[in-house]
């Protein structure tokens, strides 16, 4: 539930409707002899986050059953991995979470590097936490305009996009590509940071930090139709937050402090002082809430890694062939939608034996099954929105 | 309503582990390495190794489920996350072309999704599943489990030779 202090400072009429008497009774149907009725949304629908389809049954304007049926984007990435050398799976990885590549490229390069004996140089370490904060960035702020944009408001969407080029803009001078960028390699980064770029980068993040205020948080957090749509939407308590095997915002949202980053550290996170960002309510206000603190505490990261980057080789030694050791390599990483693991499996040889790649969108969709039964039908949008789920993520 | 997550020192915590599992089952190999916990269990008792980690041991979060085809027999593992720091290994191997293993639903609710997809890419067979549907790949028409070894692609490349 929302602390006291949060209610007060947004009275509206829509509050006084609590959530619960949105929840279906379903011994009305019952009683007046009424059919259900069977629908199926998507895979090709306008507000859908790529391609799902939903399988509903209704009862009047209310969801009785939600059975999500995946797919329509399978790619078999784990197969395609087997088939290629180690380097040439990186940009295949790329393309899982296409809102969020680079956190994709640094699991599976984790991964790797735990089967081989390869000193990552501080500087390439340093680069790939601050590339990989960027991409949160990137990744949060259109997601915010997304959740937006489904609720009826069409301008949060433009300035998340705003951001998102600027952004891309300073990705594509640092790893030559906008979007699949193909940059974290086994053993370092493909190139040093270009002359001058962290002078352009403290300048866009501390423009950001003015303009995120403003923009993303005046405009929209006590605006009454969007209190009106996501408080007490999507909610969840804790326990069936970590029994179904939440990450990423999803389960901060309820309150469990759980981040990758923090409790399993890995490459420069152990040098940076971050918080993780927590709210109580587990609905999808909250969600909003989590992620722009999240933005947040990246620019405090980033500005953390700008001030202190170390000098010297972005490239490790890993010899001409890359060959990992016979094993089980993991990598565990916090990507923007939860916790990205990588599982390889070795036998010696130039390909992998077998790759597999845990998503956080795969997991936090089962979700859906859950909560969506009892709210209206316009409330699927809303709680896609905080789970936040990619498309190409969720099939691989 | 809280989750009550593990506090303390990580090492003595991976002790207390190790312990609480050796005491209780019978494995086949147990050793802790790094923040991990490494367990190889045969599948009979796999059940009651994981209802021994949520239950006794409250270890709450079931990361993964990774099948390995090894031709003949099915390696799986089992990536349990206490949410703080430590991690707990299960592997167990199933013989035979068309493995049956128990569910693990009961326990880690979450198993559902990730047991799905080990039954749509390889064929095993998850006894006790509430729900055992393909995940990815065509419901009907579709004879086949792409992840199996067997299964081959058009584009199958050979790296041998290449210097």
């Amino acid at each position: 539930m929302l602390s006291e202090e949060r209610s007060k400072d947004i009275e509206t009429d829509a509050l006084s409707a609590p959530a619960a008497g949105r929840l279906a009774n379903p011994d009305v149907r019952d009683e007046f002899g009424l059919e259900t009725l069977d629908m199926s949304m998507g895979p090709q629908h306008p507000a859908m986050h790529g391609l799902l389809r939903l399988i509903l049954e209704l009862d009047g304007e209310t969801v009785v059953r939600c059975d999500p049926v995946m797919g329509y984007l399978h790619r078999s990435k784990e197969k395609i991995s087997e088939n290629r050398m180690y380097p040439a799976v990186i940009p295949i990885t790329d393309r899982i979470d296409y809102m969020n590549n680079m956190a994709m490229e640094y699991g599976y390069c984790l991964a790797v590097e735990s089967l081989m004996d390869v000193e990552i140089p501080p500087r390439a370490d340093a680069i790939r936490a601050l590339m990989n904060e960027f991409s949160r960035i990137m990744s949060h702020i259109p997601s915010i305009g997304f959740l937006l944009l489904e609720l009826g408001a069409f301008t949060p969407i433009l300035y998340a996009f705003r951001e998102r080029e600027r952004i891309q803009t300073i990705m594509e001078a640092v790893t030559g590509a906008r979007m699949m960028f193909h940059y974290i390699r086994i053993g370092g980064v493909k190139a040093d940071l270009p002359e001058g770029m962290p002078e352009e980068m403290w300048k866009y993040i501390e423009g950001l930090e003015e303009r995120l205020e403003p923009d993303f948080v005046d405009l929209i957090a006590g605006n009454e139709i969007f209190v009106a749509r996501t408080r007490g939407v999507g909610k969840m308590t804790q326990e069936k937050a970590v029994e179904m095997g939440l990450t990423g915002v999803p389960l901060r949202c309820t309150g469990v402090e759980f981040d990758v980053r923090k409790h399993y550290p890995y490459g420069w996170y152990k040098n940076l002082d971050f918080d993780v960002v927590t709210d109580e309510a587990g609905d999808v206000e909250a969600s909003y809430r989590c992620r722009i603190g999240e933005v947040k505490q990246s620019i405090r990261m980033i500005k953390q890694i700008l001030e202190n980057l170390p000098e010297g080789e972005v490239m490790g030694d890993t010899g001409r062939r890359i060959r990992p050791d016979e094993g089980d390599g993991f990598g565990r990483v916090e990507s923007a939608r939860g916790e990205y693991a990588v599982h390889i499996v070795s036998d010696g040889t130039d390909t992998p034996y077998r790759v597999h790649y845990r998503t956080p969108c795969t997991v936090n969709m089962q979700l859906l099954q859950e909560i969506v039964p009892g709210h209206y039908l316009p409330d699927i949008m809303p709680i896609m929105g905080l789970i936040d789920p990619v498309s190409g993520a969720w099939d691989k | 309503m809280a989750v009550t997550l593990p506090e303390g020192d990580l090492n003595s915590r991976l002790e207390n582990y190790l312990d609480g599992f050796r005491n209780r089952h019978g494995l086949e190999e147990a050793e802790v390495d790094g923040n991990v916990v490494r367990l190889v269990v045969k599948p009979e008792v796999l059940l009651a190794v994981l209802a021994t980690a949520k239950e006794r041991l409250r270890i709450l979060h079931l990361s993964f489920i990774t099948v390995v085809d090894r031709v003949g027999s099915f390696e799986l593992t089992y990536e349990l996350l206490d949410l703080r720091g430590g991690q707990v290994r299960v592997k167990t191997t199933v013989e035979g072309e068309e493995p049956v293993i128990d569910t693990v639903t009961e326990i880690y609710p979450t198993a559902n999704w990730h047991e799905r997809e080990a039954y749509d890419m390889f064929g095993i067979a998850f006894k006790g599943h509430p729900d055992l549907r393909r995940l990815y790949m065509w419901q009907d028409h579709f004879d086949h489990h792409p992840l199996l070894k067997s299964f081959e692609i058009s584009t199958k490349r050979t790296f041998e030779g290449l210097r």
